[in-house]
C-alpha cells in the first residue's frame, strides 16, 4: 500500500510516500512557481508508478492538486507529521515563505491552539531572504557565520522594508556579516517570542527555514532557555504528515 | 439553493425608507445605531442612521475609494473605518446611496445626535457633519464598560435624554408629548422582541437563517426602529422561518459545526465568508452584532428610564466580565461548537479579543475559538488565504473532537 503526501508551499512543493508503515519510500522538493506544469506531471507519473491508494494535499495550494482524496491545512499535517515521530504533547513552530505558524500539538495529533500570522510576513523566510540581500550575505552561509558572532543585537523593526534600512545603518557601523546574520535571527526569535505559547512543552522546528537555517534552534533555546528539536528533513514534515493523514484516513475507512 | 423570501418585502421597505428621507418635508435627525431614536422619532424627525451608511460603503467596496480622502484631510485609516469611509463620501461627493436608492447624497441634518454607549468615535464622526452643515450636535455620554448597570447610571442617562428635549422642540417646532414617546418606545420594543425570535430560530438545526443573512435583515431593526413598518417586516420574516423550522428546512442541508461569530461583519467579504463556511458544511448560526439590537429592558411605561437601562446595557458598553457571561450564554443557548473573533483593526471598541476573551472563553465553555483580523470596511486589513487556513484549520480542530 502507498500513501501520498504533498504539500504545494508558498515557494516549494513537497512531495512524499510512504508505505503501510509510514517508511518514506520516496521524496522531492522542486519550486512552485504558478505557472509551470511540472507539479501535475511528477503527479501523473508517480501516481501511475507507485500506485497510490490514497493522497492527501495541503500548503497554500492545497485545492490545486484536484486528483487528491483528502485536503487538509498544513497546520493539520505539521502536527500529524511531527506527532509520528514524537507522539506526545508538543509545540510545533512552522517557519515557512511567507507564514510563521505556532501550534500546540496534542499526543494524538490533534490541534488544540493555533497561532499564524495574517497581517505581517515578518520573521518569515521572505524576510530573511530580504534583509540578508540588503546586507549582501549569502543565506546558505548565514547559520555559520551566525554561530561565530557574540553580539546580542537585533533588529528592532518588524517591518521588513525598515529592517532593511536598519541593517543598512549597521553596514555603515562596520558590523561584521557574522554580527549581521545573528541580529536577524534574534529579530526573527524576538517575533516567535511575542506569540502565545506553552514553554512547558518540547519545541520542535520545522518548515523550510528550519532546514536553511539551522542556527535559529540555538538561537530559540539561548533566548527562551527551551530544547528545541529539528526533526531530519524539516521542509518535508508537512508533506510527510499530510501522507500519514492519507495512510490512516484509508485505513480507517 | 435556499432562499428567504422576505427579501423581497426588505428591499421594498429600505427603499421606501431611503424615497422617504429624500422626498419628505419633515425635519432630519441623524443618529447612532444604538442612539435615541425612539425619542427623536417622536418629534417627528426622520431619522437617518450614519453608521448604516458606513455598512453600505463597506459591502459595495466603496470605502476603498473614500478612506484615503477622509486620511488626507486628518482622519488616518488605522482609526474606525465607518467614520473615514463616510467622510470620505461626503468629500467625493460621491454614495452608493443613488444606484441603491436613488439619493445623490446622505440627507441635509437639522439635528445630530449620538451616544457614545458604542465608542468616542461617533462623537468626533458626528462633529464633523456638524461643522459641514453648520448643524447642532447633541450627544449622551453614558458611564462605559459597566460590570452592572446601577440606578445611578440609569439616572444620570436618563436625564442626558431628558437635556435633549428643548433642542428637539425648537428644530421640529413640535411640543415634547410623553404618550408619542411611549407609543415608539413601544413599536420598538415589540419590534425588538420580534427581531430576538427571528435570531432564536437559528437555535434549531438546521438553522433557517445564518448570520450572513441576518447581517442584511437586521436593516428594519436599525434603521426603521420604533415605527409599524419594521414591526410588520418581522412579523412576515419570523412566520416564513418559523415554517422553515418545523419543515426542517435550513441555509445548509447538513450542519457540521456550528459557529458564533463575534465582532463587526466584514462588509466587503459577507459572501466570500458566507461560501467559504458552507462548503464545509459549517454553519455561523449567531452573533454578538445581530443581537445587539434587542432591547428587553424598553418599557413604555418608564420611557426615560428604561431607554436609559436598554441603550447603557447593551453589550458593547460592558466590562469584560459581563461581555463573557453574555457570550457564554449565548454559545449554551446555540449550541456553538466554535467562536471566530474578528479583530477588526480599525474598531477596538467591537473587537473583543485583545484582553484574553478567546482563552477563557476556551477554558470555561470548552468550544474552539479563533482569531481572524479583518476590518468592517477597509479590506486591506484583511488577507483571504490566510484568513482561510485559520478557519479550515478552525473547522478541523472542530471536527476531530
Amino acid at each position: 500500500m502507498h500513501f501520498l503526501g504533498v504539500d504545494i508551499g508558498s515557494l516549494y512543493t513537497k512531495l512524499l510516500i510512504i508505505d503501510y508503515d509510514f517508511k518514506v519510500l520516496y521524496s522531492d522538493i522542486f519550486k512552485t512557481l504558478a505557472r509551470n506544469n511540472k507539479r501535475d506531471d511528477i503527479l501523473s507519473k508517480l501516481i501511475k508508478e507507485y500506485i497510490i491508494d490514497y493522497s492527501c494535499s495541503t500548503g497554500y495550494g492545497r485545492k490545486l492538486m484536484k486528483s487528491a482524496d483528502i485536503v487538509k491545512t498544513e497546520l493539520y499535517c505539521a502536527s500529524a507529521g511531527v506527532t509520528q515521530l514524537a507522539p506526545f504533547e508538543k509545540t510545533i513552530i512552522d517557519i515557512g515563505g511567507e507564514d510563521i505558524k505556532l501550534l500546540k500539538s496534542a499526543a494524538n495529533a490533534k490541534v488544540i491552539d493555533f497561532y499564524m500570522n495574517s497581517k505581517c510576513a515578518a520573521g518569515t523566510g521572505a524576510f530573511i531572504t530580504e534583509v540578508a540581500e540588503r546586507a549582501e550575505l549569502d543565506v546558505a552561509d548565514m547559520s555559520r557565520l551566525a554561530a561565530n558572532s557574540k553580539s546580542i543585537k537585533e533588529l528592532n523593526s518588524f517591518c521588513t522594508v525598515f529592517a532593511k534600512t536598519e541593517i543598512m545603518k549597521w553596514i555603515f557601523d562596520d558590523t561584521s556579516d557574522e554580527d549581521l546574520a545573528k541580529g536577524i535571527y534574534i529579530s526573527i526569535a524576538n517575533r516567535i517570542q511575542k506569540i502565545p505559547a506553552d514553554n512547558s512543552l518540547p519545541v520542535f522546528l520545522i518548515g523550510g527555514v528550519a532546514h536553511y537555517h539551522p542556527y535559529l534552534k540555538d538561537i530559540l533555546e539561548e533566548k527562551f532557555n527551551i530544547k528545541v528539536t529539528i526533526p531530519e528533513n524539516p521542509q518535508l514534515i508537512n508533506a510527510f504528515g499530510a501522507a500519514c493523514i492519507a495512510r490512516n484516513s484509508f485505513v480507517n475507512k | 439553493m435556499y432562499e428567504i423570501n422576505a427579501s423581497k418585502e426588505l428591499k421594498h421597505i429600505m427603499k421606501n425608507y431611503f424615497s422617504d428621507l429624500k422626498n419628505n418635508s419633515k425635519p432630519v435627525a441623524w443618529c447612532t445605531s444604538v442612539g435615541p431614536a425612539e425619542l427623536l422619532r417622536s418629534f417627528g424627525f426622520e431619522v437617518y442612521f450614519p453608521e448604516n451608511h458606513g455598512a453600505l460603503l463597506g459591502a459595495t467596496r466603496k470605502a476603498m475609494d473614500t478612506i484615503p480622502l477622509a486620511s488626507k484631510i486628518g482622519y488616518p485609516s488605522d482609526i474606525c473605518s465607518y467614520l473615514t469611509a463616510d467622510i470620505g463620501s461626503h468629500i467625493q461627493k460621491s454614495t452608493p446611496l443613488l444606484k441603491h436608492y436613488g439619493l445623490e447624497s446622505p440627507p441635509r441634518p437639522d439635528l445630530i445626535v449620538y451616544n457614545t454607549n458604542q465608542c468616542r468615535e461617533v462623537q468626533d464622526w458626528f462633529s464633523y457633519f456638524g461643522n459641514q452643515f453648520n448643524c447642532p450636535v447633541s450627544g449622551i455620554v453614558p458611564p462605559r464598560h459597566l460590570d452592572v448597570v446601577k440606578q445611578a447610571d440609569i439616572d444620570n442617562v436618563s436625564s442626558q435624554f431628558k437635556a435633549l428635549i428643548p433642542e428637539c422642540e425648537r428644530i421640529s417646532k413640535n411640543k415634547f408629548d410623553i404618550d408619542k414617546f411611549r407609543h415608539s418606545l413601544r413599536l420598538s420594543k415589540e419590534a425588538t422582541f420580534l427581531w430576538k425570535k427571528v435570531l432564536e430560530t437559528s437555535k434549531n438545526s438546521p438553522a433557517p437563517i445564518s448570520f450572513f443573512d441576518a447581517t442584511i435583515h437586521m436593516g428594519p431593526i436599525v434603521v426603521l426602529r420604533g415605527t409599524e413598518t419594521a414591526l410588520d417586516y418581522y412579523k412576515i420574516l419570523l412566520s416564513e422561518l418559523e415554517k422553515n423550522v418545523v419543515s426542517k428546512t435550513g441555509f445548509l442541508k447538513k450542519e457540521s459545526s456550528r459557529i458564533y461569530w463575534e465582532g463587526m461583519p466584514i462588509w466587503g467579504r459577507l459572501r466570500f465568508l458566507s461560501e467559504l463556511f458552507a462548503q464545509h458544511n459549517s454553519a455561523v448560526v449567531a452573533s454578538t452584532y445581530c443581537n445587539s439590537w434587542i432591547f428587553d429592558d424598553f418599557d413604555e411605561r418608564n420611557p426615560f428610564e428604561s431607554s436609559a437601562l436598554a441603550y447603557t446595557t447593551i453589550f458593547i458598553n460592558r466590562s469584560e466580565k459581563a461581555k463573557l457571561i453574555t457570550l457564554k450564554n449565548l454559545i449554551k443557548d446555540f449550541r456553538i461548537d466554535g467562536v471566530i473573533f474578528h479583530e477588526a483593526k480599525t474598531c477596538f471598541n467591537n473587537s473583543n479579543s485583545r484582553f484574553g476573551m478567546p482563552g477563557k472563553l476556551k477554558d470555561e465553555t470548552g468550544v474552539e475559538t479563533l482569531i481572524i483580523e479583518g476590518d468592517l470596511c477597509d479590506l486591506r486589513f484583511f488577507s483571504e488565504e490566510q484568513s482561510t487556513i485559520k478557519i479550515e484549520t478552525l473547522l478541523e480542530q472542530i471536527s476531530s473532537s
